[in-house]
């Protein structure tokens, strides 16, 4: 009981201390407030209190002292979550080998890859950024908040969901990068659901082998040379996959391997978060929806590549209307400064209305990464990550102005512009000393 | 015929050879330096004082007057010189050469399997430093010079390098250089060339699972001592046996840390696995200071190399930032350490010449580190670091007599390092030739020699760069093409150092001579042998 009590202290100190360092104070006055999942407010302000929003409405009180941004007629949205990239890493993927759930993208985080500002330039706040395809068993993913000027480690979102890369087709099979002199198996797609079963099995035989060992130990007469089996860290990878504390994000853009990765699932129990890619997924909208399985695409882009041949631009908007939880990402450092535009097709194709189209780049991903409770809407209690837009984001001419994370602005375009100005004008100055120098002599 | 006269100067190489051999066992007399500044380093300067060094130790030392003087002592004047503790460069690649890494392409198509690979192949862990030494007399004079006289060599290539050996540069045969061998395990977050891990994140896992495969080898035969009976042998595996006393006996592992986020993937390692590390590299450690003062039992071996890491944000925005990077921010890395209050040693690790540590060492102080701690983190810290300061790292009675004696403050731009004791072993410093003049013609180009001797004549090739009046370049023999190295051209007189390298041993031998537009005449000398050198110029554009 005593024992408890403790740990009850050191958690809650825990929680006490993290708020102290968590966040920053901020009210947003008279902006058009786009809540996504709780109806517009016209002419609202939002107050947020170390980080967290503890307040939505009209005339909104402001705290003595407390930093104040006007947003007469500007927008502000939930911070745009992208639910599949790969920045701030170094390297993508591990490709020496065909099967490396054990390696992590939280060990190659780099907080100073530019791509996060090019990020937080198109109101992007929250990054899944992920290992490459190349594998059919990748490695682990990482959501990171785009916190340009901090460290890797206060970017990193603890709350999210442990994801594991899986890839089916084209890319794990190495048919459009043929590395030079090696040929890895497996070179096609019945060798990509085979290795993916085997390795299960083997991570089952590897769990089995540690269930008796500790049963063995825990055993009142336990044998005397009781051997420790060897932890091996691809199969506790795996074997967090079977013990549900991870969620499988495959990528995969033809139906039918994308139901025979289903089947998988089942055969093995684990859980699928998301489809990556699925370019086909219009075709098993029905399935996708009954399993509860979401798909992270592109709006309009396919037919880069045999495998995406198939894709339409209606697929979001039709998987939408048919109970899919879809989100669009990036997988670029350059669409990534663009994803409310892609947004915004999907209501020219397939008719989606403004407010379901939002959802796309800010709540459904948020879903997808599980991290509903903290993002992906303005909502009193979760994290003041907002973009501020000139213009309904949705608009063909709107461009993000500002970009705050936890109360804290880490992206204002007129200052930026204003500092390049500045830049530009002292480079022009120093030139022009060079010149009458060179002159003189 | 000809082969027969390369026998004899083989024969003739060998016998010097032999010789040197036999005169460097360590007779080594007892020296009173006098009249000099003496800088303790742990303890307060002495104006005008005395050391004095016997059987290659320290015996005492201390004010003019209150220390007398040994019969038997050679007497080194040594006013207006001051004596330090040699220095220590705790983390070295300039005394290790490495066979050339091939590279590999396979002309072949390669099968991965589908099984895991053998990644243990391709990593050395058990390479030793020590067995890959061959010291060479340039070498040893570069480090004299600027007054380093201990340093730690390691092996630099791969993600476990191998390990390092402590060396006192007391001449150049490895065996009696050696204070301690293995010191540590070295390891670089690179990747593996065209096998696992092939990428960084690889690198991490692949660092993982070998310590905790070494903790698991040495549990199963930790318990198959114990009781055998009824267990399955287990398996030699060289690899985990050459990881076992650093990952499960705590002997220290160097994270060479390249970033800053390196540092950060070592610290997470060495808390994950409780080794015991040094960081080394570190040279954005500045940045990431408040952490290093978390973790303040880490020792930080920060390097002198100032080129900026290429996952820096200084290095992709722009040349303007990048040349400012080099020239002002990340030589400011070690000052910014110490106004953290954070203790360091500064190493030469990642420098390709020699010359560059004083200059580094200097620029560092420009940006704000005190001499003094400059100084410390040359000499007691490093010592402290790597358990040596009951015997090194400072002037003190019984310690080690590594001690050098310069003509002004150290670091300062003018002064020079006159004379250095390793192991109480005198070196003199090579001075350049007095009445430098500017040179009276440009030799330049290709030169087709001739070398007589009692033994016959033998015919070479040279190839001379002039750069003002500083000759270098090579000489091609029979036996492989040699270094020409601080070769000077005064007037007409002509004087090289020829490094040469005969069966495997490197030594230097020495030209001086005359030379024309057309011609050069000498003699090399090699202690008591000496040969004529008649060269002619060959026309350019022939072959």
């Amino acid at each position: 009981m005593q024992r408890k009590n403790i740990g009850i202290i050191l958690v809650v100190s825990l929680v006490v201390f993290s708020s102290f360092s968590f966040g920053q104070d901020l009210l947003i006055k008279n902006g058009t407030i786009l809540t996504v999942t709780k109806g517009t407010i016209p002419n609202g302000d939002i107050l947020i209190i170390k980080g967290i929003i503890k307040q939505i409405g009209e005339n909104i009180e402001a705290p003595k002292g407390i930093k104040i941004i006007d947003a007469s007629g500007k927008y502000v949205i939930p911070g745009i979550i992208d639910s599949h990239t790969h920045i701030a890493l170094t390297g993508t993927n591990e490709s020496a080998e065909a099967i490396t759930a054990e390696v992590k993208m939280r060990d190659v985080l780099n907080a100073e890859d530019r791509s996060i500002y090019t990020a937080i330039s198109g109101g992007v706040t929250m990054v899944h950024t992920m290992h490459g395809s190349g594998n059919p068993i990748g490695g682990e993913n990482i959501v990171i908040k785009t916190k340009w000027g901090k460290t890797s480690e206060e970017m990193i979102v603890h709350s999210a969901y442990r994801t594991l890369k899986f890839a089916l087709g084209e890319n794990p099979k190495r048919a459009n990068s043929p590395a030079v002199g090696t040929l890895r198996y497996p070179q096609s797609r019945m060798g990509v659901n085979a290795i993916i079963r085997r390795e299960f099995l083997k991570a089952k035989n590897y769990m089995e082998q540690w269930d008796r060992y500790l049963k063995a130990k825990k055993s009142k007469k336990p044998p005397k040379n009781l051997i420790l089996p060897r932890k091996d860290l691809r199969m506790e990878q795996l074997a967090d996959m079977l013990r549900g504390k991870m969620v499988a994000r495959c990528h995969s853009y033809r139906a039918d391997e994308t139901l025979e990765f289903i089947k998988l699932s089942k055969e093995f129990d684990f859980k699928i978060a998301c489809f990556e890619h699925a370019s086909e997924a219009f075709k098993i909208a029905k399935e996708l929806a009954e399993e509860k399985i979401g798909i992270s695409v592109f709006l309009d882009n396919w037919a880069y590549k045999v495998e995406a041949s198939e894709g339409i631009a209606y697929s979001a908007a039709y998987c939408t209307k048919n109970g899919v939880l879809v989100s669009i990402n990036s997988d670029s450092n350059e669409r990534i400064r663009r994803l409310f535009n892609d947004a915004a097709k999907a209501m020219k194709y397939g008719g989606l209305s403004e407010e379901e189209a939002l959802k796309l780049v800010t709540i459904n991903p948020a879903i997808q990464l599980g991290v509903e409770k903290i993002a992906g809407s303005l909502e009193v209690g979760k994290h003041g990550d907002i973009a501020i837009f000139n213009e309904h984001p949705l608009s063909a001419y709107t461009l993000c102005e500002k970009t705050i994370i936890e109360g804290e602005v880490y992206f204002d375009r007129a200052q930026y512009l204003k500092e390049r100005e500045e830049m530009e004008k002292k480079k022009k100055e120093e030139e022009k000393k060079k010149v009458k120098k060179g002159g003189t002599k | 015929m000809k082969t027969k006269k390369n026998r004899l100067f083989i024969c003739l190489f060998a016998v010097i050879l032999l010789f040197t051999a036999t005169s460097s066992a360590r007779v080594t007399p007892t020296y009173a330096i006098v009249n000099c500044k003496i800088i303790p380093v742990t303890g307060s300067p002495i104006d005008k004082g005395i050391i004095i060094i016997r059987d290659g130790l320290i015996e005492s030392l201390g004010p003019q007057g209150k220390i007398s003087i040994p019969e038997d002592a050679e007497i080194i004047k040594a006013e207006g010189l001051f004596a330090y503790p040699g220095l220590i460069d705790a983390h070295t690649n300039l005394f290790l050469e490495l066979p050339k890494e091939e590279t590999r392409r396979p002309e072949t198509m390669r099968t991965v399997s589908a099984e895991p690979q053998q990644k243990e192949k391709a990593q050395h862990p058990d390479l030793m430093a020590l067995k890959l030494l061959k010291p060479k007399k340039t070498a040893v004079a570069d480090l004299h010079k600027i007054g380093i006289t201990t340093v730690l060599v390691a092996p630099e290539r791969g993600i476990y390098a191998g390990q390092s050996v402590l060396l006192n540069i007391n001449g150049e045969i490895a065996e009696p250089m050696v204070i301690k061998s293995p010191v540590a395990l070295h390891v670089n977050f690179t990747t593996a060339s065209g096998t696992y891990p092939s990428s960084l994140m690889g690198t991490m896992a692949f660092l993982r699972q070998s310590f905790l495969d070494t903790e698991y080898y040495s549990s199963y035969k930790s318990q198959f001592s114990k009781s055998a009976r009824g267990l399955k042998r287990p398996e030699y595996n060289p690899f985990l046996e050459a990881l076992l006393p650093y990952v499960v006996k705590k002997s220290p592992i160097f994270f060479n840390c390249a970033n800053l986020e390196d540092i950060k993937r070592a610290l997470g390692l060495i808390k994950e696995f409780k080794l015991n590390a040094f960081l080394t590299g570190a040279n954005e450690a500045w940045r990431v200071a408040d952490l290093l003062i978390k973790n303040a039992n880490v020792p930080l071996l920060v390097s002198l190399d100032f080129k900026p890491p290429m996952t820096s944000i200084y290095v992709n925005q722009g040349e303007e930032l990048k040349k400012k990077a080099e020239e002002e921010i990340y030589p400011a890395n070690a000052a910014n350490l110490h106004k953290k209050g954070l203790t360091f040693a500064l190493t030469s690790q990642g420098l390709k010449k020699p010359d560059d540590i004083l200059k580094n060492v200097q620029k560092a102080i420009k940006t704000g580190l005190p001499k003094e701690e400059a100084l410390k983190s040359m000499t007691i810290i490093p010592a402290k670091f790597l358990g040596v300061s009951s015997f090194l790292g400072s002037l003190e009675p019984g310690k080690i007599a590594n001690i050098i004696l310069t003509s002004g403050e150290i670091f300062d731009e003018k002064a020079k390092v006159e004379r250095v004791f390793v192991d109480g072993i005198s070196f003199e410093i090579k001075k350049p030739p007095k009445g430098e003049k500017p040179s009276a013609v440009n030799i330049a180009g290709r030169w087709s020699a001739t070398v007589s001797s009692a033994m016959g004549e033998w015919e070479s090739t040279m190839e001379l760069e002039q750069d003002g009046n500083q000759i270098s370049g090579n000489i091609s023999t029979r036996m492989g093409r040699w270094e020409i190295r601080d070769g000077i051209l005064s007037g007409n007189e002509l004087a090289l150092s020829i490094s040469a390298t005969i069966m495997g041993e490197t030594m230097d031998v020495a030209f001086s001579g005359t030379a024309e537009k057309d011609s050069i005449e000498g003699t090399i000398t090699f202690m008591e042998w000496s040969m004529e050198l008649k060269a002619k110029r060959i026309p350019d554009g022939k072959f």
